[in-house]
């Protein structure tokens, strides 16, 4: 430890363990991405580079049933939920900012708890809601919908109220000041300016509903609602040949193309400081 | 003449904290009427008012004689240059400024001249396409105020519009935007709490305290006639003199101070007792030690700095107080010395000196408004 | 806008989205708990507070009371999270100060390899382990070749050669570790992050050794960070069950949230399952309000 008695020197011992902390945590998803390209059945040995396990004719991601079932299905869910949790969320984020007078707190306190319920509380809550309050509804895709869009709308309409705040009202005084009536001051101004929150919360509700896991297992009825992460926890311990790994690694390439585009495009338009609070905005 | 803007007992509180306190103020059409005072004195609420931002507790505000205080912001023929522009970053500048026309009934050719010849007014003829991000300081100030002249308005509102520009450009600005003023003759409302703003480019000055106006006129009124010790502090440096008032003689006020007697033409002359009497330190005459005659204080320089085009004396004179004396520099050496312990005489001219009504005792710190809320700034 | 009611408006399809499907859903629970079953053990709910039936309640604070099965799992339950928060926070600290304070040009990129396990799936990263840990798994070799396996089978903490995936708490415990603690780092990295280097250098002005400026100035800034990050991580873990599913696979690793699966949604014990959930919410939430405060405090400090 002698970085702690000179006062010039770097301390090498955290920097080797931010290495080493960084290598663990993805090193082994890096080997799993790996296997997805193994020439073999093996998720163990590697018998060498290929495709077939996404483009093979036997049991590939694209053309064995089950997985493609699974994908698609997954990113059904995906659509629909930002389809519906960002237009919820948004008007909901607006109106919670503007909200004055009594009510507002509460509202904010119901708003901010599915953030922070465990997972299985909420799976368990809906999946008996759906049992004995909506059996119309019933379990399957319906439900699943909906329990992804009461725990994703939280995130929309935190992210959007953190812009709200930083935009201020000024943009729509200065709105008012110039003749636009309230309708324009929203449509002409506000949501203009809000659009790369927008954007971004879409993106991470899209993120988050393909990562899904317990809400949409708790909700699911038979195989045609399941979902890649269903399918790679049930799978995970039996599976018998690398299409996992290979179905794994395309949600995963789909969740960070959009998380990407999210970023960037929130960085293009909002400046960087905001930027770096939606990177660590699940925190 | 359009443009008057007349407030009457307008008041504005936020829960119970009473922001702007029953004001009566009048705004003559065609003139550059500053609103001056510090933070929390209520000046930018009653600006917000007036532009319909803020909804009145009680009181009129009369625009050409119509009251306006229910008539939403949109609907009022009054624009406003923010404090922080506010310009749209998600418009160019063309965008920004077009952005009100599109409730006037216009073709999109005409919009473009309007957008084309203000922009001329403010020398920012080709700078239509850029972002508001892309321009300096000094000219998003120019747009913010295009994107409101454009739209003809009978008054414009004016938040500390310069607050954000370094001192030079500041100056340069004041020079211009009063000349722009004075051109197109719309009644300009201005905010600040810079005093020298104020003076410089007003026609006239409502100097504001605890959401009340303290004193209104001409900047010359209330500099050089502050009716109270606030108004006397708050605008230039005011040498203040703890006298007493013992009579009168040819409507002039008698004041003694110490063994000396001093007459005074100005202000309260017919009050008595203990109270205060003001001067400006570029009205009081520094005279060799022992100079003759009536109105005359002896002291001590304690310190004189030279600033440039004047001097900066400070004398500790009779009774222990100290004066500030401003002296021009006229290029000769002095007669006399300004070394420190140098004796010397002031002189206080009758005319020079202002006798002031005592204060209603305010609270100590009352002045930099911390009491009042962050919300009335 | 100026109508109060505007706004309100304008929130009302998403405050009736919530208390729906988040607030009936919760009172579904509860119903649910305090009421009975049919011959099928399908779940009767009695939804009028009067009719509430504490039975179910009942018997399973008995269980709990005379030390059975739940007391077990609970125990387990709490042993687990309290192990994996703890070395979750021996490496996390160091990380998240490294990465706030002496990262210097390679900042982004250590941020950037901070925040990524974060958007990858949970259970990719599961699955990642199970194919390294199994048998003839490469993850399995290397703890072989380093010696690692033979301290884990001396101190017991390892039933068996190359049976990392049977039934190990020790594994369990190490998962959730690497499941959560890229949640934990990002709290932790932001609390320190703000700590204004100049009281730190403050503190070295006024004579302190670099360790002691980081034991009386940086530790004491970051315990708020500390205690918010770990609460944000605990609650997910005592809701776990698919950590130890996936690795362990067997009961005797059972966590609350294996329990209340099994009750609810593979088995048809659905009522005792209810009473569970809702003990485990009333439990949490405690720690819920804890965060929900101290968060919306920061904020509206950040807001000033």
């Amino acid at each position: 430890m002698s970085w702690l008695r000179n006062p010039w020197g770097r301390p090498r011992v955290l920097g080797l363990m931010t290495v080493l902390y960084i290598l663990w945590s993805v090193t082994p998803v890096a080997i799993a991405i790996l296997f997805a390209f193994n020439n073999g059945r093996s998720r163990t040995t590697w018998q060498g580079f290929s495709f077939k396990w996404f483009t093979g004719s036997v049991g590939s991601v694209f053309h064995d049933p089950a997985l493609q079932g699974a994908l698609k299905h997954t990113l059904l869910l995906a659509a629909i939920c930002v389809a519906l949790a960002t237009p919820l969320g948004v008007s909901l984020a607006l109106g919670l900012q503007r909200w004055r007078g009594r009510g507002g707190g509460t509202v904010n306190t119901l708003m901010l708890f599915p953030l922070v319920t465990p997972e299985i509380v909420m799976g368990v809550a809906l999946l008996l809601l759906f049992l004995r309050v909506f059996p119309g509804i019933g379990l399957g895709t319906e439900a699943q919908v909906i329990g992804q869009v009461t725990f994703t709308l939280s995130y929309v309409v935190v992210m959007v109220r953190a812009r709200l705040v930083s935009i201020g009202r000024e943009y729509e005084e200065a709105a008012a000041d110039l003749g636009a009536p309230p309708r324009d001051q929203l449509f002409r101004v506000l949501l203009p300016l809000l659009a790369p929150a927008i954007i971004a919360s879409a993106a991470i509700t899209f993120a988050l509903s393909i990562d899904d896991f317990v809400v949409t297992q708790y909700l699911s009825s038979d195989a045609s609602t399941t979902t890649v992460s269903m399918l790679l926890y049930s799978s995970a311990r039996g599976a018998p040949t690398p299409a996992l790994n290979a179905i794994a690694t395309v949600a995963l390439l789909i969740t960070l193309a959009t998380l990407a585009l999210a970023f960037l495009v929130y960085r293009r338009f909002a400046g960087g400081r905001d930027a770096t609070a939606v990177a660590a905005l699940e925190v | 003449m359009q443009g008057e803007v007349r407030l009457e007992e307008l008041t504005k509180k936020f829960g119970d904290v009473v922001a702007v306190d029953g004001i009566d103020v009048q705004m003559p059409p065609g003139e550059f009427f500053t609103m001056l005072g510090p933070s929390g004195c209520g000046k930018t609420t009653t600006l917000r008012m007036i532009a319909g931002f803020e909804r009145p507790t009680a009181g009129r505000i009369l625009l050409d004689e119509t009251d306006v205080a229910q008539v939403p912001a949109h609907r009022r023929n009054v624009n406003t240059v923010f404090q922080s522009y506010a310009l749209f970053p998600h418009l160019d500048v063309a965008g920004n400024v077009a952005f009100g026309l599109k409730y006037r009934r216009l073709t999109k050719q005409e919009q473009r001249l309007q957008v084309k010849e203000v922009l001329e007014l403010v020398q920012l003829a080709g700078f239509e396409r850029r972002k508001a991000s892309q321009l300096s300081g000094g000219q998003q100030q120019r747009v913010a105020l295009a994107r409101a002249l454009v739209l003809a308005p009978r008054v414009l509102l004016l938040d500390e519009p310069l607050g954000a520009l370094d001192a030079r450009l500041r100056r340069d600005l004041q020079v211009e935007l009063k000349a722009l003023q004075r051109d197109i003759g719309v009644t300009f409302v201005f905010v600040t709490h810079d005093q020298e703003e104020a003076l410089t480019m007003s026609d006239r000055v409502a100097v504001m305290r605890d959401g009340r106006v303290e004193q209104a006129g001409s900047p010359r009124e209330v500099y050089e006639e502050p009716r109270t010790m606030f108004v006397a502090d708050f605008l230039g440096v005011s040498n203040l003199l703890e006298v007493d008032a013992v009579g009168e003689e040819h409507s002039r006020c008698v004041l003694r101070l110490g063994d000396r007697t001093f007459l005074a033409e100005q202000g309260e002359t017919d009050a008595r007792g203990k109270l205060k009497a003001m001067i400006r330190p570029e009205r009081i005459g520094v005279e060799p030690h022992g100079a003759p005659g009536d109105n005359r204080l002896p002291g001590m320089v304690e310190r004189a700095v030279f600033l440039g085009g004047s001097y900066e004396i400070h004398v500790r004179v009779l009774g222990g107080e100290m004066l500030k004396v401003a002296m021009t520099n006229e290029g000769n050496p002095l007669t006399f010395g300004l070394e420190q312990g140098t004796p010397v005489t002031l002189y206080l001219p009758p005319d020079a000196l202002r006798v002031l009504r005592p204060d209603p005792e305010p609270d100590a710190g009352d002045e930099e408004g911390q009491t009042a809320p962050a919300a009335v700034a | 806008m100026s109508s109060r009611w505007t706004w309100r408006l304008v929130a009302l399809p998403g405050v009736a989205w919530l208390s729906v499907f988040f607030l009936v859903s919760f009172y579904a629970v509860v119903s649910v708990a305090l009421g009975n079953q049919d011959t099928l053990s399908q779940p009767v709910p009695f939804w009028n507070p009067l009719d509430w039936n504490v039975g179910y309640l009942g018997s399973v604070l008995s269980n709990i009371w005379h030390g059975g099965q739940f007391l077990t799992v609970f125990v387990r339950t709490v042993a687990f999270v309290a192990l994996a928060l703890g070395l979750s926070l021996l490496i996390g600290y160091p990380v998240a100060y490294f990465a706030a304070r002496h990262a210097g040009k390679w900042r982004g990129l250590v941020l950037l390899g901070l925040i990524l396990p974060f958007w990858i799936n949970y259970l990719m990263r599961m699955l990642a382990w199970i194919n390294l840990l199994s048998a003839d798994g490469w993850g399995t070799r290397v703890l072989h070749d380093l010696g690692i396996e033979r301290v884990f089978l001396a101190l017991g903490l390892l039933s068996s050669r190359g049976g990392w995936l049977d039934g190990q708490s020790s594994t369990v415990v190490l998962a959730l570790v690497y499941g959560y603690i890229p949640f934990l780092i990002l709290p932790l990295y932001a609390a320190l992050d703000r700590i204004d280097e100049r009281q730190i250098e403050a503190a070295r002005d006024l004579g302190a050794s670099r360790f002691s400026a980081f034991r009386r100035v940086t530790l004491p800034l970051s315990v708020p960070g500390i205690l918010a990050g770990t609460v944000l991580v605990a609650l997910p873990m005592f809701g776990d069950y698919y950590t130890p599913d996936l690795v362990s696979a067997s009961t005797s690793t059972n966590m609350i949230g294996n329990q209340i699966d099994q009750f609810t949604r593979q088995g048809s014990e659905k009522v005792s399952g209810a009473v569970l959930t809702l003990l485990l919410a009333l439990v949490l939430l405690g720690l819920m309000f804890y965060y929900l405060r101290t968060t919306r405090r920061a904020g509206a400090e950040a807001a000033e």
